[in-house]
């Protein structure tokens, strides 16, 4: 099949020259001869990176600082680095939830259930999405696409959930989120890159598609797994709304997201009147509790983050090999 | 291909019929079965079987922790329990629309802007047609007070919990809105006596002109106006106060005509907005007042360093908690009962008042409605009602051998603390209950109402400040608030309104010009052009007199009706 | 295709392709259009109690309604403006941010400033916004104190007070928060483009800048393209949350979008028909936009969408 013509490849994998011990260590390592342009470019761009992580890091590290500060005492404004009247009062608050275990649960299970399940899926519809003999595939990228454009509105999406019996069910966490446009054009957009040698020649040897998706192409694109695997679950991890709408009434499938938004709006007296104030006096505040919140739910993500950096790294490594 | 046709025919289909049966079930009725019962182990170790309820607030509030202390010694004593769960993330309305659309209600809810929607929809049952049994629930108003409650249809659906006194009312905050003014500062006067908007302005920028710093050097703010979204009220709405009104909000109900007036363009209107826009240039007010949020709103009082504003106390409560807590008892603000000619006679204070617009109700799919109204009805005995005001003897409060309650430190201290709250304390706030007196006739009802303890919590500088004027409570620095009118409070009808309706419109045309002019009005260099293209763009934008007054009017003739029995 | 000498064993795949992309169909339709019955809401007069199958239809009244409204047309303009600011910027930071932090030349560096710049992307609007008052404030703040010690301004400038800077105090705010984010997806591409590539152009003697000129880039062409497309038809989803938060009144005649009308006049007034005519509209438009920015790619002979 080696005779079809290809689109132009979004990778340079095109290119087969043996490449060994691929990473990104041996892109720089290769240039040891540097010019004076090299030399200005690497101090101009080495400043440009310090300014921006400082702009970038020190607003976070004083909403950390904020966030271990009494919270009345907060709202005087003038904390830059370190807390001033040090309290954990702000963590305890957020974390002595009662059901925060329970919540901290639910939202790992979605996020992990939720992520694997969407991640390969979607891997799935962008594979024969990108299988160009397929008949369909502008259809049926058209009908995705315009998912990302168009919204049924709250009470006739709630409706429909509804008669599919995703209320009250752990399920509305994973399945209306399954298939991501976004995602699968991500992936679509990578595999269209790929050789179509590689799943040429497996079919020749009688492989469908299905063992030619799951043992040559999901493998080939790990970085771009990887990109969008977290894209789904931050939001996964993230979202609160859904827990919310369709499962307030039940307390054990809460999240932690739909927690600390009660939590909040238990603390901010939005439309609140002399009488609602009477069951919410605040000892943290808004400011406080928001800034401890922030960093215990971006924790998690943080800590994943550099294992996954590795993959985008690796990726292309492993699709050596295969090669 | 054929194949595929057939395929994509019978998902659309599928796909149609989901659709469709999405919308025969709008109407959904209780699920059969009995009501949910749970197990609460008591003081004395044994366990009893109560009733559980549900209940949804549309309102922003705090959720109990399960094995809440009081709130199973209420269960322990009435029988029965309501988890309650508040509004997140949403507007009232979005989520009562999903819940009419969903057709299935918790037991008991407060819809609150979705009221009219709950009601329109069906969603509540009758309490009036089951209350002969229950006389808490039936005495809980007054049948004059009950028929203004009612829906058009007659029947009484929902109970509004706030504003009811028991005996006579004890307050000792002036919580609503007034001008404030620091203590420091009507310190520095010598406690002058201030009348009219003019003194109080004098006073505040004598004040600066001595005192441009605080003793750390931060800059002294002259006065603040927030208007940030709804909160613009601290701008807006200070004309009809001044003008002797009390806060019926939208409108000024002359008194003998029982007509409605617009305040928004009055004499007193320009009047007002032209000291501001005078202060403005003269640099009492802080120049970054109408860029500032909320959240910057209280930060900058925070620090003690603004002498004054117009605003409602519960809107800036945090704000004045921080200045306590940072020492600054001298910066905590008093009201200052002014209007706009010395003549006239001020209204900032008023009586609480029945709010029949809102209120909480029994729905179609609680299961037990008379079990429900039980539970009502016991939350209302004077021995609950205790329980759910101030906790348990003992632990929460002391009583003395006279029979008043006094706490200790640790008590105060823990009455503070949202952690210790939602472990131990129940008020159940947003089912009926008594303002005022507790019905011993000894106490108040309530910690915040009990003379004995308002004042041990007073600073110094307060103190001060109190004798100098010879009074001993916030509410006696304005003047006593008379008698309730039967349209009190038209903001009841104001803020039903929605864009439906042409008087909505107009409702929500006016607050779009008003934000946008108003503060353009008062940093214009010119004022005189500034306010008259304020008037212009008014006009043309807002048909106040031919649509909005009229249907005011027609709604405080139906308020003077109902109040009379006709 | 169709007369390739395969052909038959073609068909066979094609068959074994469509049977694996039923499923698909299903759930789209099922999930992602079904619920667009509700659009009907925004031909009717609706009222919850009725439901969306009693209420009385009134046929483009709401549309006609808010294209006779002043506010909502100049909602429009401000939506597009600040859509476009986000459109090209969005774009350019966070390709110009990957493209620099892979030629770093310390791989800890290079971590270290990834992992920090996509910190902002969890920060709630509202802490955001906290961070932007503090930084404009005239009291003290960042910006006013660095123009003042440079002597660029005499005396504070009141940013937040000028309808002339908003546009731009909110695409900055943007672009803090999201570049590191977005930058992650042209990360991955890059690092998947042939190392060879650059030791074959080093050998050349081609200097930095050309080699990410003719290398990174046109490698990361197809990545850029997509996103391109695909933000395109985003162009009205500028949101509320920022704009709402950073305006004020004396900024309202730039800061207000179609999403902040919807939510004043729609949601908060419990008016849903015209929120839900208001969504239908930048639907129609995202989707002309996808159109022809699709074709164009298309017609270039480019990567696209469908």
């Amino acid at each position: 099949m080696a005779e079809l013509t290809k689109t132009a490849p979004a990778s340079g994998m095109e290119n087969k020259s043996p490449s060994k011990g691929v990473g990104a260590n041996t892109k720089h390592g290769i240039m040891s001869r540097r010019t004076k342009g090299d030399i200005i470019f690497d101090t101009l761009n080495t400043i440009f990176m310090i300014i921006f992580t400082i702009t970038i890091l020190y607003p976070l590290l004083n909403m950390v600082a904020v966030s271990f500060n009494d919270g009345l005492d907060a709202l005087k404004g003038g904390i830059t680095l370190v807390p001033r009247v040090f309290t954990l009062k702000n963590y305890e608050t957020v974390l002595g939830k009662q059901n925060m275990f329970t919540a901290a649960r639910v939202s790992v299970l979605r996020t992990v259930i939720g992520t694997v399940s969407s991640t390969m899926v979607t891997a799935l519809l962008a594979y024969i999405l990108s299988r160009k003999e397929f008949l369909f595939k502008k259809q049926l990228s058209l009908l995705y696409v315009i998912t990302m454009y168009v919204n049924g509105g709250l009470i006739p999406v709630f409706l429909v959930y509804k008669n599919l019996g995703l209320t009250n069910s752990f399920l509305v966490y994973v399945l209306p989120g399954l298939v991501p446009a976004f995602s699968m054009l991500v992936l679509r957009t990578y595999m269209n890159g790929l050789p179509d040698s590689l799943a040429e020649s497996a079919m020749m040897d009688g492989a469908g598609h299905l063992t030619i998706f799951i043992k040559i192409i999901f493998p080939l694109c790990m970085p771009v797994i990887a990109t969008v695997a977290l894209f789904t679950a931050v939001g996964q991890w993230n979202s609160w709304f859904d827990a919310m709408l369709y499962n307030r009434m039940n307390g054990d499938l809460t999240t932690l997201q739909y927690e600390l938004m009660k939590l909040l709006s238990s603390v901010t007296n939005q439309n609140s009147s002399a009488d609602t104030m009477k069951n919410t006096q605040a000892t943290v505040t808004p400011t406080s509790i928001r800034a401890a919140a922030t960093v215990i739910t971006s924790l998690p993500i943080i800590i994943l983050y550099p294992f996954l950096q590795r993959y985008f790294v690796a990726g292309l490594t492993i699709g050596g090999v295969k090669e | 291909m054929k194949q595929i046709k057939r395929a994509a025919a019978f998902t659309l289909a599928l796909a149609m019929a989901i659709g469709m049966a999405a919308c025969g079930d709008t109407k959904g009725s209780g699920k059969s079965g009995n009501q949910k019962t749970e197990t609460v182990t008591t003081e004395s170790g044994e366990t009893v079987d109560v009733k559980v309820f549900s209940a949804f607030f549309a309102v922003p509030g705090n959720e109990l922790d399960d094995n809440n202390v009081v709130q199973d010694a209420i269960a322990e004593k009435i029988g029965a329990k309501c988890d309650m769960t508040w509004l997140t993330g949403q507007t009232a309305e979005e989520a009562i629309g999903v819940m009419i659309a969903g057709g299935e209600y918790p037991d008991f809810v407060d819809a609150s802007s979705g009221m009219a929607n709950m009601v329109d929809a069906g969603a509540f049952i009758p309490i009036d047609t089951m209350w002969d049994e229950y006389p808490n629930i039936k005495n809980f108003y007054t049948e004059e007070q009950w028929n203004t409650i009612r829906a058009e249809d007659g029947h009484v659906y929902i109970i509004p919990q706030f504003g009811n006194i028991w005996d006579h009312d004890t307050t000792c905050v002036h919580n609503d809105e007034a001008f404030w003014m620091q203590t420091r500062v009507l310190k520095w006067a010598g406690y002058p006596e201030i009348k009219t908007l003019d003194e109080y302005f004098d006073v505040i920028e004598r004040y600066i002109e001595a005192n441009p710093t605080m003793e750390d050097g931060t800059p002294n703010i002259g006065y603040e106006i927030l208007c940030d979204d709804w909160r613009y009220f601290c701008l807006e709405n200070a004309p009809f106060f001044l003008d002797g009104y009390p806060n019926d909000g939208c409108c000024i109900v002359d008194r003998d005509t029982h007509k409605a007036i617009d305040y928004n363009t009055t004499p007193t209107a320009k009047r007002y907005f032209q000291k501001l826009n005078e202060e403005y240039k003269k640099g009492i007010i802080d120049p970054e007042t109408f860029t500032m949020n909320y959240d910057t709103y209280i930060s900058k009082l925070s620090t003690g360093r603004v002498c004054g504003m117009v605003d409602q106390h519960w809107d800036f409560n945090d704000g004045e908690l921080a200045i306590k807590a940072a020492g600054l008892d001298d910066c905590t603000y008093v009201p200052v009962g002014i209007a706009i000619d010395a003549d006239i006679e001020e209204h900032w204070h008023s009586n609480s008042a029945l709010d029949v617009s809102n209120g909480v109700g029994i729905t179609v799919s609680c299961e037990d409605p008379e079990g429900a109204m039980k539970f009502m009805n016991d939350l209302l005995d004077p021995e609950i009602l205790t329980m759910r005001n101030w906790g348990l003897e003992g632990v929460n409060y002391n009583k003395g051998d006279d029979g008043v309650f006094t706490r200790t430190d640790e008590m105060r201290k823990n009455a503070d603390d949202q952690a210790y709250i939602n472990a131990n304390l129940c008020p159940y706030a947003y089912f009926p209950n008594y303002s005022g007196m507790d019905h011993d006739g000894i106490n108040g009802c309530d910690a915040n109402h009990q003379a004995t303890e308002f004042y041990e919590s007073l600073s110094e500088p307060v103190k001060e400040c109190f004798d100098a004027y010879g009074v001993k409570t916030y509410v006696e620095l304005c003047n006593p608030a008379p008698e309730n009118e039967p349209w009190f409070p038209m903001w009841s009808y104001s803020n039903a309104l929605t864009t439906d309706t042409p008087e909505g419109q107009v409702w929500a045309d006016m607050a779009s010009v008003k934000h946008e002019y108003l503060p353009k009005v008062c940093i214009a260099d010119d004022f005189d052009a500034a306010w008259e293209e304020y008037l212009s763009v008014y006009k043309e934008k807002c048909d106040v007199d031919g649509i909005l007054l009229p249907a005011f009017d027609a709604e405080i003739q139906r308020r003077i009706d109902i109040a009379e029995g006709k | 295709m169709f007369r390739d000498p395969d052909f038959g064993k073609k068909l066979k795949n094609q068959k074994s392709l469509l049977l694996l992309s039923i499923p698909f169909v299903v759930y789209v339709l099922i999930f992602n259009y079904v619920p667009l019955f509700g659009w009907i809401m925004a031909f009717q007069r609706y009222k919850p109690r009725d439901g969306l199958f009693h209420s009385e239809f009134i046929g483009l009244e709401n549309f006609k309604f808010l294209f006779r409204n002043s506010d909502f047309i100049m909602d429009v303009r401000n939506t597009l403006a600040m859509g476009v600011i986000n459109l090209v910027l969005g774009t350019i930071c966070p390709i110009v941010f990957a493209i620099l932090l892979s030629e770093l030349r310390f791989n800890l560096g290079k971590r270290v400033v990834q992992t920090i710049s996509y910190l902002p992307h969890f920060l709630s609007m509202i802490i955001l916004t906290g961070i932007a008052f503090d930084v404009l404030s005239m009291e003290n703040g960042t910006i006013n104190n660095l123009l003042l010690g440079l002597g660029l301004v005499d005396k504070p400038v009141q940013w937040l007070a000028e309808p002339k800077y908003f546009w731009w105090i909110v695409a900055f705010a943007q672009r803090w928060k999201e570049t590191g984010w977005d930058s992650i997806i042209y990360l991955a591409a890059i690092t998947s483009i042939n190392p060879d590539l650059y030791e074959a152009a080093s050998i050349d003697g081609a200097g930095r800048l050309r080699r990410i000129w003719h290398i990174t880039l046109p490698g990361l062409k197809p990545t850029i393209l997509i996103l391109l497309i695909m933000n395109v038809g985003n162009v009205l989803n500028v949101g509320f949350e920022l704009q709402y938060l950073l305006g004020n009144d004396l900024v309202r005649s730039v800061s207000e979008t179609i999403d902040i009308y919807v939510l004043n006049y729609g949601i908060g007034k419990g008016n849903y028909a015209i929120g839900t005519a208001a969504g239908i509209f930048k639907s129609v438009v995202s989707i002309i936009l996808i159109v022809i920015a699709n074709t164009t790619a298309k017609a270039m002979g480019e990567e696209s969408l469908y």
